[in-house]
């Protein structure tokens, strides 16, 4: 009967599993062998190379160049977390439009990235954008957004925050509504303020919540690709706003070396992992697991 | 336990974040009795309809074959490509870009069609320009000579169209084949066209283009005999690349890099406030329906040091892979589609493209009742001032982006062209003796 029982259980699994070593874990292993190789997808050609790639990845500027460019797409994360949260607070706290401001909030993140792309690249005109016209209204310089690889990655920053603001927010909301009233009601006998309830009762209770997000966002916002790819479809100046993946798309389908590219996203994922795993570690001072 | 969960459930994320490899294409049936091609192509909806037809009409014409057509959006294109070949699967026939033909070919992956473009039933061979059907030669070294392993699906010139309300207007006579402007007759008549300011700022010129103030000039990006040696610091290479970045520096006839940012210089050309640029024959419809101007076209003007003028050609190729079963069938598919008349005729009627086919350019198209005026032009421009460009001669084109995605720092003055491509030179050599490392290490 047991063993029925786990025969059935492992059909029902089979689909996800299968799908699973198809699609990720294969493709995995195949990766990790190809990055020893000069694999370069088109021709039959290929030879094992041992660590050239590599050796030639940490010699390449344009790799750390890249590195760096990567790391300032984290800049998003607090700043969606945070007014994401903000955002969720108020719709908790019943303010008028509440179902409006959840569907407008929701709707960036449901676009097409490259609708929405064309709109901000209208509105980041140097000439003709609304951001510019404001800008020079209030008595600020003009600039040059689209030109200049500093003011297009914080264009994309900036892009990048408005679009999760509304799905973090979502999030939110929903463990805002799970956090029991009890706690509430006892912390208005005890006297507590309203900033001190949020404090101390609603911002520890959700910690978990903003650690996945932290986590999820991390992993997402070092993949940053197609932004940088439809903003500056060459890198930008000086390869001033291309990332890490632009990098290996870059390398893999433009350069025909997909060895190489293949040794760049192994590297570039032990770094997630070791960054990941020390986000991890260091979420126990500060994440509430509950008693 | 939770911890352990949740430390899985992370390294679940992180693994499937990974890998370039899952994108890889899908494999497709089996032929059985009946031969069955796959097409694969990118095109506006007003092309795929026109390939639509054309290709219902092929399988009327040859009941034996079903086509499967393949759209994928052109900038996705190459990648779809390259992961359906590195996946043991490719189209029978599809899109090749003039820049990645050589890649294509060297690595074994086209199908050489001489034989077949010899004895076709298709196509008459000498009512086709030679210039177009010699791009898509190769010899295991080099383009444009040896076998034959594409047919072009278009052809493409790119002259100076200008507006000519506005050349009356400012009173430019502009010129003749027999007596073609130079570089300062095109600065002069720049500098008269510029009027205004604000809203009402007209410029005489778009951006010059770079390959033909380079050539014309006697220039080279890479030496032509070898292919190996980076040319960009030669003093005629300075100086056709600063005397362009000057018409936008020192004598403002062009738009700055930030006005031609907001605004770029072909839909700034279109609404009449600019009056001369570069631009595809591609154009025509668009400026057939969006320009309430009359427009004509001019080849681009000699440099006063050569006396010389020239400019690339474009065209994508219609390719055959060396895996498909059927190559026969496939050769068909692709003659089919480059040379069918009717397409040829829309295409132009359209405004899509100039015909491939001599006599209809001649006869049809040059009589057509539309601007520009001076179609001759075109087909001076395309057989005695064009010449394929270098970086679709090199198996990878990094040496060249690299230059590009650079250059704006001298068309916004913070560079002289000099100290540019001084600094340039050394990263594009390396990039380029990459680029014929890659080529030894993968040619067959």
């Amino acid at each position: 009967m047991k063993r029925r029982e786990g025969a059935a259980g492992l059909l029902f699994l089979a689909p996800t599993i299968i799908y699973f070593v198809v699609f990720f874990a294969l493709p995995l292993l195949i990766s990790v062998y190809a990055s020893f190789t000069n694999w370069n997808i088109l021709s039959p050609k290929r030879s094992v190379v041992g660590l050239r790639n590599y050796q030639k990845l940490l010699a390449d500027p344009k790799f750390w160049i890249a590195l760096k460019n990567t790391f300032y797409m984290l800049i998003p994360i607090p700043i969606y977390l945070i007014l994401g949260l903000l955002f969720a607070y108020a719709c908790h706290k019943k303010i008028p439009w509440e179902r409006l401001f959840r569907v407008l909030y929701y709707l960036p993140y449901i676009s097409s990235i490259v609708a929405l792309t064309i709109i901000w690249k209208w509105l980041f005109n140097t000439e003709f954008g609304l951001v510019n016209y404001a800008l020079s209204s209030l008595g600020f310089a003009k600039h040059d957004w689209l030109n200049d690889p500093m003011w297009t990655k914080r264009m994309i920053v900036i892009m990048i925050s408005w679009k999760f603001i509304g799905i973090i927010s979502i999030y939110y909301l929903a463990v805002l509504k799970s956090v029991p009233a009890v706690y509430y009601e006892a912390a208005k006998i005890d006297g507590a303020s309203g900033t001190q309830q949020f404090f101390k009762i609603t911002l520890p209770l959700i910690t978990p919540t903003t650690f996945y997000l932290a986590v999820v966002g991390l992993i997402g916002s070092l993949q940053t690709f197609i932004e940088v790819q439809l903003f500056a479809p060459d890198g930008g100046r000086e390869y001033g706003v291309a990332t890490i993946v632009y990098y290996i798309w870059q390398k893999a389908f433009q350069s025909s070396q997909m060895g190489y590219a293949c040794a760049t996203a192994m590297l570039f994922g032990l770094f997630i992992l070791i960054l990941t795993l020390i986000q991890l570690s260091v979420s126990r001072w500060w994440v509430y697991e509950g008693e | 336990m939770k911890k352990f969960t949740t430390f899985s459930l992370i390294i679940c994320l992180v693994l499937l974040s990974l890998s370039p490899l899952s994108a890889a294409g899908k494999k497709e049936a089996a032929p059985s009795d009946q031969v069955k091609l796959t097409f694969m192509g990118w095109g506006t909806d007003a092309e795929i309809d026109t390939y639509r037809t054309m290709i219902a009409d092929f399988e009327k014409a040859y009941p034996n074959v079903k086509v499967e057509y393949i759209v994928v959006a052109d900038n996705e294109f190459d990648t779809k490509l390259q992961s359906m070949i590195g996946a043991g699967s490719p189209p029978d026939v599809f899109y090749c870009m003039i820049d990645n033909f050589m890649k294509y070919t060297a690595t074994g992956n086209l199908l050489n069609l001489s034989q077949f473009v010899n004895s076709n039933e298709i196509f008459e061979r000498d009512n086709v320009w030679d210039q177009i059907i010699d791009l898509y030669r190769y010899d295991g070294t080099m383009l444009g000579k040896g076998d034959v392993y594409a047919l072009p699906k278009d052809v493409s010139v790119f002259p100076i169209f200008y507006n000519v309300d506005l050349f009356k207007k400012a009173g430019v006579v502009p010129p003749t084949k027999e007596n073609p402007w130079d570089w300062n007759d095109y600065l002069a008549a720049a500098r008269k066209l510029t009027s205004g300011s604000g809203e009402n700022k007209v410029y005489g010129s778009g951006a010059y283009s770079l390959e033909s103030a380079v050539w014309s000039n006697g220039a080279e990006f890479i030496d032509q005999e070898t292919l190996s040696t980076v040319l960009i610091d030669e003093p005629a290479f300075v100086e056709a690349l600063q005397w362009m970045a000057d018409l936008r520096l020192v004598h403002q006839v062009v738009p700055t890099i930030a006005e031609s940012g907001s605004l770029n210089d072909y839909d700034r050309f279109k609404q009449g406030k600019l009056a001369m640029v570069g631009a595809g024959t591609w154009s025509l419809g668009d400026f057939w329906q969006n320009c309430d101007f009359t427009f004509d076209v001019m080849n681009w003007p000699v440099s006063p040091r050569t006396g010389k003028s020239e400019i690339w050609f474009g065209s994508a190729g219609l390719s055959v892979s060396s895996k498909t079963k059927h190559p026969q069938e496939a050769f068909n598919l692709a003659a089919y589609l480059a040379f069918y008349e009717d397409s040829q005729r829309t295409a132009y009627q359209k405004g899509q493209a100039i015909p491939m086919l001599k006599d209809m350019a001649y006869n049809e198209f040059a009589t057509l009742d539309k601007d520009p005026a001076h179609k001759d032009v075109l087909f001076d421009v395309l057989m005695n001032h064009t010449r394929v460009a270098s970086q679709s001669k090199t198996f990878t084109q990094d040496w060249f982006a690299e230059f590009n995605a650079n250059v704006a720092s001298v068309f916004d003055g913070s560079e002289t062209a000099r100290s540019f491509t001084q600094r340039m030179k050394p990263r594009l050599q390396a990039l380029l003796d990459e680029s014929i490392e890659l080529s030894k290490e993968f040619s067959l």
